[in-house]
């Protein structure tokens, strides 16, 4: 009996590294099923498996369901004093007893001209409350131990526990252009011009004012990383895959170059800069008519994790005027 | 003769058909598969197998289960179907076709619904799709029944259905919403009817007790019994939940009673009072906060226009829910954000 309830508590997810009785059909954690085989490539890449059709994630005293398998859906069942805060977009529906309230942000002006939502909500037990991505991909949970921190990419957030901190970071990543919009100078100028705007055809027309003496700014992996971290307590933040979600786990220096908006997540410790290459096509000064390929270089100590469906990046193979740190490789 | 054949039960639609059938013969829903229902009641809709077939009156139907579902429906004796134009995929060439009377004229145009339904009569074979991702939901209607439906999710309803629509009341839903201003309405009123739905994303089904309510989002609202009551509500950024005086009126049921609701729900489902010109422009103003007005920035900058201005801050930045109070069944699809099929 006892030697049996030892052998249970020592099943250890291949996926989170977290242990439990193992005793579920799937990992009470992460939501991994339990007992699969590791999928893993030659190269490393491990493919995290398809949270299953309605596994039960534990958090705190509350949990989480995962349902749905084409646009999956996550219903928190909080416990009275337990929370989550999410993007207000995110939100399926609710019962009226959770009490939703809006999370103090800090630099709104920043925020939204790097595009990041506005408003962050949070909700707050007894309840139950649920959040859909609107798109079909993967739900990845990444659980969190005390202290530990993940990167994620702007956007890709669906939920978090009120325990884990939330803070936002420039990627420094990113390169300048010429013939682009002209960056507005403040907030009353880029209101005003906004407003006039509107009051023609509506909306933003993106090619106005484009001018070979102005500068396009590029982010190629978005403007600011998501950085979440786990106070006392562990923690949990699901995040949505666009496609298949793949992990590896870089050591010490070992670097990879990835398709900028590839990425998903990271840990913390794990570096990334840009990365250009210049095919040897025709004579040199054509080389920067389009003849370039630009990557994300990530290295290690830490995982990265990558979606296989990501969007295409915006690059319109115009001069650089300036970029952030990188490195470059001409091809013989 | 007795017929001693054991039966087993729908779980979806709660027919019975023999305990060797491993699909409903009613609705297609696989019968050798557990039900996945959440922890808080929420059913998945039945995962349909790859060419299942069911059947209504003397007609049949046989599902193409894929990314992007398609059924293709068999019509018999004098069975009729009607639909959306745009959402017949291909037919028989000998298929009689005729136009569905439909009440709203002009209204139904300018609401951006379909101004023609189509009506294709037996014999012969039709196919739909909604062209885009999603999940069919096969829904048979019983008599006396209404089931009120989304406008543009309708993929085909049998003729024993009769066709109406309901209008959500209201300038903050229209805006809002995100639902459209119509709700379509089949009633089932002597014969029992079928309808086949396309949902975006995966499809949820809670049946709501008498008097019990939650939120939904109303993006992700698919279909309703008519007696659940909907209203929108607005969530503020300090947490209230504000109600609103439109709301989508139940189906004149006097066969169940509106006597006989509890008096909570009777309470939710009565709009409230309007305070004149000064309570109307304070009820204006108390719709835009924050959350609208972070919208609104959002839908300009991606090129929204005005009109994706004035909904978001209608809307209250997303914060506005539909509130669903029971009792009956509610539907809800998990893509919830406006998704529109190219003819639309």
């Amino acid at each position: 009996m006892t030697d049996t309830a030892a052998a249970q508590s020592t099943y250890t997810c291949p996926y989170c590294k977290q242990t439990s009785t193992g005793a579920e059909t799937s990992c009470p954690t992460c939501g991994a099923p339990v007992n699969i085989q590791l999928r893993t490539t030659a190269s490393g890449w491990t493919e995290l498996p398809s949270i299953a059709d309605m596994a039960r994630i534990q958090f705190g005293q509350s949990k989480a369901q995962v349902e749905g398998r084409l646009v999956p859906v996550a219903e928190m069942s909080l416990a009275a004093g337990d929370g989550v805060y999410f993007t207000q977009n995110m939100l399926l529906w609710q019962e009226p007893s959770v009490h939703v309230d809006a999370m103090p942000l800090s630099k709104p002006w920043t925020r939204h001209r790097a595009g990041l939502p506005l408003v962050m909500l949070t909700a707050d037990g007894p309840g139950r409350i649920a959040f859909s991505h609107d798109e079909p991909g993967e739900l990845i949970a990444l659980p969190l131990q005390r202290g530990a921190a993940v990167d994620v990419r702007e956007h890709t957030l669906l939920v978090a526990t009120k325990g884990v901190a939330y803070d936002w970071a420039p990627t420094n990543v990113w390169f300048m252009t010429s013939g682009g919009q002209q960056q507005p100078v403040s907030a009353g100028g880029s209101l005003l011009k906004m407003g006039m705007q509107m009051a023609g055809a509506g909306g933003l027309d993106r090619d106005r004012g484009r001018d070979n003496n102005q500068q396009e700014w590029h982010y190629p992996v978005g403007q600011f990383l998501d950085r979440f971290q786990a106070g006392e307590k562990p923690g949990l933040v699901m995040v949505q895959a666009s496609g298949n979600a793949y992990v590896r786990e870089l050591g010490e220096r070992e670097s990879i170059l990835i398709k900028p908006p590839a990425l998903l997540f990271k840990d913390p410790t794990v570096g990334m800069q840009l990365h250009v290459e210049y095919p040897a096509a025709g004579m040199k000064l054509w080389r920067t008519w389009g003849n370039r390929y630009l990557w994300l270089r990530v290295w290690g100590p830490g995982r990265v994790g990558l979606q296989s469906c990501y969007e295409r990046l915006d690059d319109p193979g115009t001069d650089f005027r300036d970029l952030s740190p990188h490195t470059d490789y001409l091809w013989r | 003769m007795t017929d001693v054949e054991q039966r087993i039960q729908c779980r979806w639609c709660h027919a019975q058909s023999p305990s060797s059938a491993r699909t409903c013969d009613r609705c297609g829903a696989p019968l050798d598969v557990r039900d996945a229902v959440t922890d808080s009641g929420w059913r998945e809709a039945p995962r349909l197998r790859d060419l299942t077939q069911f059947h209504w009156s003397a007609s049949g139907c046989q599902m193409d289960a894929g990314v992007v579902p398609v059924a293709e429906v068999t019509l018999a004796g004098e069975d009729t179907v009607f639909f959306e134009h745009h959402a017949m995929l291909w037919k028989d060439e000998s298929v009689p076709m005729s136009v569905l009377s439909t009440p709203g004229g002009a209204r139904r145009l300018v609401s951006g619904m379909p101004f023609v339904l189509s009506v294709a009569h037996a014999p012969g074979r039709v196919a739909f799709s909604r062209d885009a991702t999603g999940e069919l939901v096969v829904i048979p209607v019983e008599a006396p029944a209404e089931v009120d439906v989304r406008e543009h999710a309708l993929v085909l309803a049998s003729g024993s259905l009769s066709f109406t629509y309901e209008k959500i009341g209201g300038f903050r839903v229209m805006l809002a919403a995100d639902a459209g201003m119509y709700l379509d309405r089949f009633v089932a009123q002597s014969a029992p009817g079928l309808l086949v739905l396309h949902g975006y994303g995966n499809v949820f089904q809670r049946t709501l007790g008498e008097g019990e309510t939650i939120l939904i989002d109303p993006g992700a609202f698919f279909y309703k019994d008519s007696k659940v009551t909907m209203e929108v509500t607005s969530i503020n950024m300090k947490g209230r939940i504000e109600d609103n005086a439109a709301a989508a009126p139940p189906a004149d049921d006097s066969a169940a009673g509106t006597a006989a609701a509890p008096a909570a729900a009777a309470a939710v489902a009565e709009p409230p009072k309007k305070g004149g010109m000064f309570g109307r422009l304070k009820s204006v103003t108390s719709m835009v906060n924050v959350g609208g007005i972070a919208q609104a920035a959002g839908s300009l900058r991606s090129g929204g226009g005005i009109g994706g201005v004035a909904s978001a801050l209608v809307g209250g930045g997303g914060s506005t829910m539909f509130r669903m109070t029971g009792p009956g069944r509610v539907g809800i699809q998990s893509m919830f954000r406006p998704h529109k099929t190219g003819s639309e």
